[in-house]
């Protein structure tokens, strides 16, 4: 009754009941899979409204971040609540980007016209990362300092402009007396506004390009409308994450910087290990060659291979994957239906090699302890990964195309799969040209 | 039984409130918070199972372009040339000026060298000197320079080994009085501090990427991904027993960038 009122309010003065009509028929594919997504943009959500209640109490400096952060969590249980929620939403958010960002891989929901959607997310995938360091940073504990520190040298290792770079975020020299006030600044303003912003953007362009879908119609969008039955579904997605990560946050505590201590650049824990979607970079540069070349009596540290070439080339390798997967399938066609990870064999090996690379390098950030439970020494475990990095991601990405290869056929023997046939009609030239396929 | 749920949701978010002012423990005001919102999910997915709704709907989907326009009206083709491509000149300039703000946030770092200069006195952190006999064999501390404790950089480890002890570092003969010998603790490879000797080897170890050093020949790199050897500290003795710097380390301490000496 009262929301019937107030839509005639809006209505007559913006004419605005036709766009509630307009999102309230609109209908939306529906798979277990899309629900991925939602998971990282609910997770965001709580991570927005935790974050701007732990700004009550945090104080962003250098002496008073520690203190802060353990006064709250032991003036009342729901300071300390919060915390962990907040600390989990994080971790649930960059995993849920990740496996939503997978699903949309490994079923070509990246292809024209969405290449700048999977930008989009995948630049959100970055700057939800950067978020994690700097909030996992802001305790200022014996565990994040050892961690910024790392990210300081590897800064500096950059080039020409590292020794600058690094200076801007601390204020100064390493430990930089502006490097709390500063990250504060970055996780609390530019990097949430930035991923807000591009989340606006990422909506926007899939409402407006309609959501793919696995039904084999190119002509419709098959499924459901978003009132009620989408509506219901993602509000139990919404409550579902909520109490995902109240389970994890009550359960296993996550960070415990009571246990840490403050931090001070003499002081480290053994052993030292970052929050786990960094471990593969921290992975990176416990394998990366102890070789420092100097150009000119300039030195290029041995972390600027492992720390920025290595991050940087995979970076460029993801965002540039839907023109390259373009430019390799010859497709220049808008898709709107998906493919199954079977029927593309080269996409689910390029993938799963990706894939199977970041969990060597994550595996080994760990080294240390694995040597201590195998009784391996260090150098031979590093040895090993060093191998690892290489063999594992070429070697898991045949056997996945292989298999890929093969549920495919068999598909098509089954007739569950239309065949693909590339037909060719001599055209007036005397040459020939490739007839457009009709399925998706 | 969705109202049941939306019943069972408010019970949950009442106790969770009720728990929170009783100062519970937070592992039992979470839960609750769980099971509020386990309940609403619930009472979601029940209600959307019962709408029962069709799920083979369909909208049409529309091409996704290029559009297909009328040619630009005569009046706008002929002052198009107005936006041409040098006012992308104007674009770089607004950017030059948006980035002005961080760079002037870059100051300059402190002056290359750390706090220790000659005969300063080593300190622990919490402000004692350290007698030449002070370490038993084997022993290991963290010094600062005496009024500089926590400056940055100048973090050192004084490692004890026996007297006498071949110690295989040219030109640095005399800088170990009673075998205390002096590296800086922060790490060459990526600045994490040394926390770790292996007194069995005479080996500093970095917990953060297991870079080994040795302490016998100059602090050089044994494995692991560092490349540069630890700066030594040269020590003396003062006329009262106590460990002294003969000078700042000789060589650049942390971890290198594009612009340091080495």
């Amino acid at each position: 009754m009262i929301a019937r009122r107030i839509a005639r309010f809006f209505d007559e003065r913006f004419g605005s009941n036709a766009a509630v009509r307009y999102f309230m028929v609109k209908v939306y594919p529906d798979h277990w899979s899309f629900y991925l997504g939602e998971f990282a943009l609910y997770s965001f959500a709580l991570l927005v409204a935790t974050g701007i209640w732990l700004t009550f109490a945090y104080v962003p400096s250098a002496n008073g971040a520690y203190a802060s952060v353990i006064a709250l969590s032991r003036a009342t249980p729901v300071g300390y609540l919060v915390r962990q929620v907040h600390h989990w939403s994080a971790v649930v958010f960059v995993a849920a980007i990740l496996i939503h960002m997978a699903r949309i891989f490994f079923t070509g929901a990246f292809r024209k016209p969405r290449e700048l959607n999977w930008i989009v997310g995948f630049t959100m995938l970055v700057l939800a990362s950067l978020t994690g360091f700097t909030g996992y940073s802001l305790p200022n504990d014996a565990l994040s300092g050892a961690g910024v520190r790392i990210a300081d040298s590897v800064a500096l290792s950059v080039p020409l402009v590292g020794r600058w770079a690094a200076d801007v975020i601390n204020g100064g020299g390493y430990p930089g007396p502006l490097l709390m006030s500063h990250f504060y600044t970055i996780h609390v303003y530019y990097l949430p506004i930035a991923i807000a912003g591009l989340l606006s953007l990422h909506l926007g362009m899939l409402v407006y390009q309609k959501h793919t879908q696995f039904e084999r119609d190119p002509a419709h969008v098959v499924g459901r409308r978003f009132w009620p039955d989408y509506a219901l579904r993602t509000l139990a997605a919404f409550a579902m994450s909520v109490a995902v990560v109240l389970v994890l946050a009550s359960s296993i505590e996550i960070n415990p910087i009571e246990n840490y201590g403050p931090y001070h650049d003499w002081t480290i824990l053994n052993p030292a290990a970052p929050d786990w979607y960094a471990a593969f970079l921290d992975g990176a540069l416990r394998l990366g060659p102890s070789i420092e070349w100097t150009f000119f009596g300039h030195p290029l540290p041995a972390v600027f291979w492992p720390g920025v070439v290595l991050p940087t080339l995979t970076l460029a390798l993801i965002g540039a994957w839907p023109w390259i997967d373009g430019h390799f399938t010859r497709d220049e066609r808008a898709h709107d239906v998906l493919v199954p990870a079977a029927s593309a064999p080269i996409r689910t090996g390029a993938g799963t090699a990706l894939i199977l690379a970041g969990f060597v390098l994550t595996l080994a950030a760990s080294d240390d302890q694995q040597s201590r439970t195998f009784h391996l020494s260090v150098v031979w475990l590093v040895m090993i990964y060093r191998y690892a990095f290489v063999v594992v991601p070429l070697l898991g990405g045949w056997i996945a195309m292989t298999i890929a290869r093969e549920i495919h056929l068999r598909r098509v023997d089954r007739g569950r799969e239309p065949e693909r046939r590339v037909i060719y009609r001599r055209n007036a030239q005397g040459g020939f040209d490739e007839e457009k396929a009709q399925s998706i | 039984m969705i109202r049941a749920t939306l019943i069972l949701a408010l019970v949950f978010a009442g106790g969770a409130a009720t728990e929170a002012a009783r100062h519970a423990s937070p592992a039992i005001v979470g839960w609750l918070g769980a099971l509020t919102f386990a309940a609403l999910a619930a009472a979601c997915g029940l209600s959307a199972k019962r709408l029962h709704a069709p799920d083979d709907l369909t909208e049409p989907r529309e091409p996704h372009g290029p559009s297909h326009l009328e040619p630009l009206p005569q009046d706008v083709l002929s002052r198009r040339g107005v936006f041409g491509r040098i006012w992308g000149l104007a674009l770089g300039a607004v950017a030059i000026l948006g980035v002005v703000p961080f760079v002037a946030l870059a100051r300059r770092p402190s002056p290359s060298g750390t706090a220790w200069f000659p005969g300063a006195r080593l300190v622990t952190p919490d402000g004692k000197p350290v007698r030449v006999d002070e370490l038993d064999l084997g022993g290991v501390t963290t010094v600062f320079p005496e009024g500089h404790v926590e400056a940055p950089l100048a973090a050192t480890m004084i490692v004890k080994v026996e007297d006498g002890l071949p110690i295989a570092a040219p030109g640095r003969e005399g800088w170990t009085p009673r075998g205390n010998i002096a590296y800086s603790k922060i790490c060459t490879h990526a600045g994490c501090p040394i926390a770790i000797y292996r007194r069995a080897s005479y080996q500093l170890y970095c917990p953060c990427h297991q870079s080994v050093f040795d302490v016998l020949r100059a602090g050089k790199p044994l494995s692991g991904p560092a490349t540069r050897a630890l700066p030594q500290l040269a020590l003396d003795v003062d006329a009262h027993g106590y460990l002294i710097a003969r000078g700042d380390y000789a060589d650049h301490v942390g971890p290198d960038d594009w612009w340091s000496t080495i």
